[in-house]
């Protein structure tokens, strides 16, 4: 976060808030990444244990949340921050309420991997969801990332990848319809992993929000429901 | 100042983003204004449009009073002091040899740091400026001009058992508020503040900040003013002025979210600069 000077004001003690503001972001963010990694595991290695470690940990990200936005008050509060500082805080406060969704769709795919970890039935159908989890893993990574880095093209680019998870969501959700009407009596495990797709699309939906916390925060522009790539072009990008 | 930003003063050719408005009622036309051999302020130019509140902000010295002051020559005054450029009021020049400054001190009204009574009663302080304009006819249209101008200054419930008290008598902030019923006493059409509120306790602050929402429907205001949150709350435009040149001037609400300016931005958030 070099590029926001947040070592520079004249208060050295308000440099401290915002350093530690920041830390803790992007300790949460990893915090969220290791309960997505985990409950994607859980599930597709079939490994109970872990999987009721991620459920129990949630109330770790929920904690820091709460942390997190404490701070922000303050310094809103104390400090009355503008320009970059202010719309540093102002990304901090939205950005940790996906994350906390993040964590809480973490939370469902630990939740499921512990009920469907006492056979090995679903296993197969379970394996489905490798591709579309480390699809999401990535794209959740890299926006924190981006969120690190504050590179506002990095966050464009990195938003635009939603799509092919919509993609991948779209096919696995016709595979266990399909899956479904085979086989009807398979119908409770079927919908907790079709409910598992969908919390693994809904963490991209949360990536996509935390990218463009990252263009208002590096640019000062709002891009939220405007078309990404529009927005890219506008930059004079030549993503595609 | 860092050295990146201070290479991007000295790079400054203009100032960033719009300095004209579309309904201006003062322009201020490449003024330059020297003290002695000293130049303090450097080609500066930048409307105040009607009906608008513009704050003027920036570090001590950076000549956000001195430009003020040259908006009704109150520079004048100082001997050394010389203004280059032009300043236009409704189009016409205002330092033009046929202009009187104390008629133009009528129509752009000015209100001090500190809060300064005549030593007279509030009555007369406000119905000072009246008088030598002669702007009423007789007893009762003064009286009439010397309600209203209270009243406009939200002074008047305070005060109207009291009329013939000197002006002196009154707290700080209500001085401030008699202080600017005398200023638009004699309907100017523009009212520069400098300071306006440094005097002040919060709450008489704010009170002043609500009457200059309210002056703006009438008047075209400038307010000079060291609190970046007041300038804030108070102003739609926002000029920023570093070493005696406009930095950059725009929309309050962009200039504190999203200022152009990396200057400008090191002083709002207070950062080294």
């Amino acid at each position: 976060m070099d590029k926001l000077h947040l070592d520079q004001h004249i208060s050295q003690q308000f440099n401290q808030e915002l350093e530690d503001i920041r830390n803790q972001v992007l300790a949460m963010g990893g915090l969220v990444e290791r309960q997505v990694t985990n409950g994607l595991t859980a599930l597709v290695e079939n490994d109970g244990d872990l999987a009721t470690q991620v459920s129990e940990a949630d109330y770790q990200v929920n904690a820091m949340e709460v942390e997190i936005d404490e701070e922000c008050i303050q310094v809103l509060a104390r400090r009355a921050p503008t320009a970059s500082d202010l719309r540093l805080i102002v990304a901090v406060i939205k950005a940790i309420t996906d994350l906390e969704r993040i964590g809480d769709e973490a939370e469902k795919l630990g939740r499921f991997a512990a009920e469907l970890s006492g056979s090995n039935r679903t296993l197969e159908y379970r394996r489905e969801l490798r591709h579309l989890g480390g699809l999401v893993q990535s794209m959740l990574h890299d926006s924190l990332d981006a969120f690190a880095r504050l590179d506002a093209d990095m966050a464009l680019k990195v938003a635009q990848r939603d799509d092919d998870i919509d993609l991948e969501y779209d096919n696995l959700s016709r595979l266990l319809t399909t899956h479904l009407m085979e086989d009807p009596r398979r119908v409770t495990e079927l919908l907790m992993i079709t409910w598992c797709a969908r919390a693994l699309e809904r963490i991209g939906d949360h990536s996509v929000n935390i990218c463009e916390y990252v263009v208002y925060l590096v640019k000062g522009r709002d891009i939220r429901h405007t078309n990404i790539g529009e927005a890219g072009a506008e930059d004079g990008q030549t993503n595609a | 100042m860092s050295s990146a930003a201070e290479k991007a003063f000295e790079e400054l050719k203009e100032t960033v983003g719009r300095v004209t408005v579309d309904n201006p009622k003062m322009q201020a036309k490449n003024v330059d204004v020297f003290y002695g051999d000293k130049q303090a302020i450097f080609d500066v130019t930048c409307d105040i449009g009607k009906n608008e509140v513009i704050a003027m902000i920036g570090p001590s010295g950076c000549g956000k009073s001195t430009f003020l002051r040259c908006m009704n020559r109150m520079n004048d005054t100082i001997p050394s002091c010389r203004v280059g450029g032009d300043i236009l009021l409704e189009g016409d020049s205002l330092y033009s040899s046929s202009v009187d400054p104390v008629m133009l001190r009528a129509r752009v009204g000015m209100v001090f740091q500190k809060p300064n009574p005549f030593a007279k009663s509030i009555y007369d302080n406000v119905a000072y400026g009246p008088r030598i304009h002669g702007l009423a006819n007789n007893r009762a249209e003064l009286d009439d001009i010397v309600e209203s101008s209270l009243q406009r200054a939200g002074l008047f419930d305070e005060v109207k058992d009291r009329l013939n008290a000197p002006g002196t008598s009154l707290s700080g902030g209500q001085q401030q508020r008699l202080c600017i019923a005398r200023t638009i006493a004699v309907n100017p059409e523009v009212i520069l503040m400098d300071e306006p509120c440094s005097a002040l306790d919060p709450i008489a602050t704010a009170r002043i900040e609500e009457l200059i929402d309210e002056l703006r429907e009438n008047y075209a205001i400038a307010i000079v003013t060291h609190s970046m949150q007041q300038a804030a709350r108070v102003s739609q435009r926002t000029a920023y002025f570093h070493l005696g040149k406009l930095v950059e001037v725009g929309e309050t609400k962009t200039i504190f979210t999203n200022p152009t300016h990396e200057l400008t931005e090191n002083y709002i958030t207070g950062r080294f600069g």
